[in-house]
């Protein structure tokens, strides 16, 4: 059986899922789009698998009277979409995505136009990111790594 | 209501709402792992406006040092993703998505492809629902939709004078 973990961008929060997910999607509708901040949710439901939050408390806000979205309180990582018939969760806080490609767009009403062509805009390295001018070099993340770890945070930054 | 030049935006709950004059700057999306996360997405679509172009209208966002060097902005109420910050720059970077109209600021680039993921370019193939059903739950959802509208308004939450 797959296992999957992941979590937010601190570490506060941390999940782990095991066995095949029902699907992999995008969600273009208004509400995802702003819950998300982005051009649309990407979303991996997790009904039928063994689901279990390994570390913290998410927070949650009630978009509306169906749907709770759960998030990390401590660094603000959209993690869930929580409907009467399951949960799905944001695709990018699993340590890693690009194992559970999308495969069906949802609320396209909402899909904004230019979405489509976002993969055709020229593409540059990090080294070359205009907004992080000449920082990188000396960047020091405290982002959470993509594995699961013994203690949060770090000892040395606790 | 009068339109001024510049755009709004704010989470969805609407207990953050800002404004920025003028056009933002370098409209991007972030292919970063740290972006990627921090937004629990494939990437970022980020935008700077200048800090004397931008004001907060309503709250103060949660801060997380994500590095030394920089900070991300999100509503401790509702979790939305709001800014990109590198303190002591005379410019903020606004999640796109959190404009009350993301359609108007087209990004120009890609940034940080390193860990781009591989199948990013064949997302505009996905098949499409069929159209938006009309399901009880859905119309209970419209009805009782709890995400602020996409315009700034008088008072939060809804109906309350603060």
């Amino acid at each position: 059986m797959t296992t999957y973990t992941g979590g937010c961008q601190c570490g506060a929060i941390r999940f782990r899922a095991r066995g095949t997910p029902a699907d992999s999607s995008i969600c273009h509708c208004r509400m995802c789009q702003k819950a998300f901040g982005a051009y649309y949710a990407p979303l991996v439901s997790v009904r039928g698998m063994e689901f279990e939050w390994t570390r913290g408390q998410r927070k949650s806000f009630r978009s509306s009277n169906f749907v709770e979205r759960g998030f990390c309180g401590d660094c603000g990582t959209p993690l869930t979409y929580e409907a009467p018939d399951g949960m799905a969760v944001a695709a990018g806080a699993f340590d890693d995505p690009s194992l559970l490609p999308p495969t069906i767009q949802w609320g396209v009403e909402g899909k904004i136009g230019f979405v489509d062509h976002l993969h055709e805009l020229p593409a540059e390295r990090t080294e070359a990111d205009l907004t992080a001018g000449s920082f990188l070099h000396e960047l020091v993340s405290y982002q959470h790594p993509d594995h699961d770890t013994p203690v949060w945070p770090p000892e040395d930054r606790a | 209501m009068t339109k001024t030049a510049g755009h709004t935006g704010g989470c969805q709950c609407g207990a953050v709402r800002y404004r920025a004059r003028g056009e933002l700057g370098y409209p991007h999306i972030c292919h970063c792992r740290m972006c990627q996360k921090a937004a629990g997405n494939y990437f970022l679509p980020l935008a700077a406006a200048k800090l004397e172009d931008f004001e907060l209208t309503r709250g103060e966002p949660k801060w997380f040092r994500s590095s030394d060097l920089v900070r991300r902005g999100f509503c401790g109420d509702c979790g939305t993703p709001l800014f990109y910050d590198i303190p002591e720059t005379d410019f903020i970077n606004i999640a796109l998505g959190s404009l009350d109209d993301p359609d108007a600021v087209k990004p120009v680039m890609q940034s940080n492809t390193g860990r781009k993921m591989s199948w990013f370019h064949a997302i505009d193939c996905l098949p499409l629902e069929p159209e938006p059903d009309t399901s009880d739950r859905e119309d209970a959802i419209a009805a009782s939709n709890h995400q602020h509208p996409d315009h700034d308004t008088k008072s939060w939450p809804p109906g309350e004078t603060l």
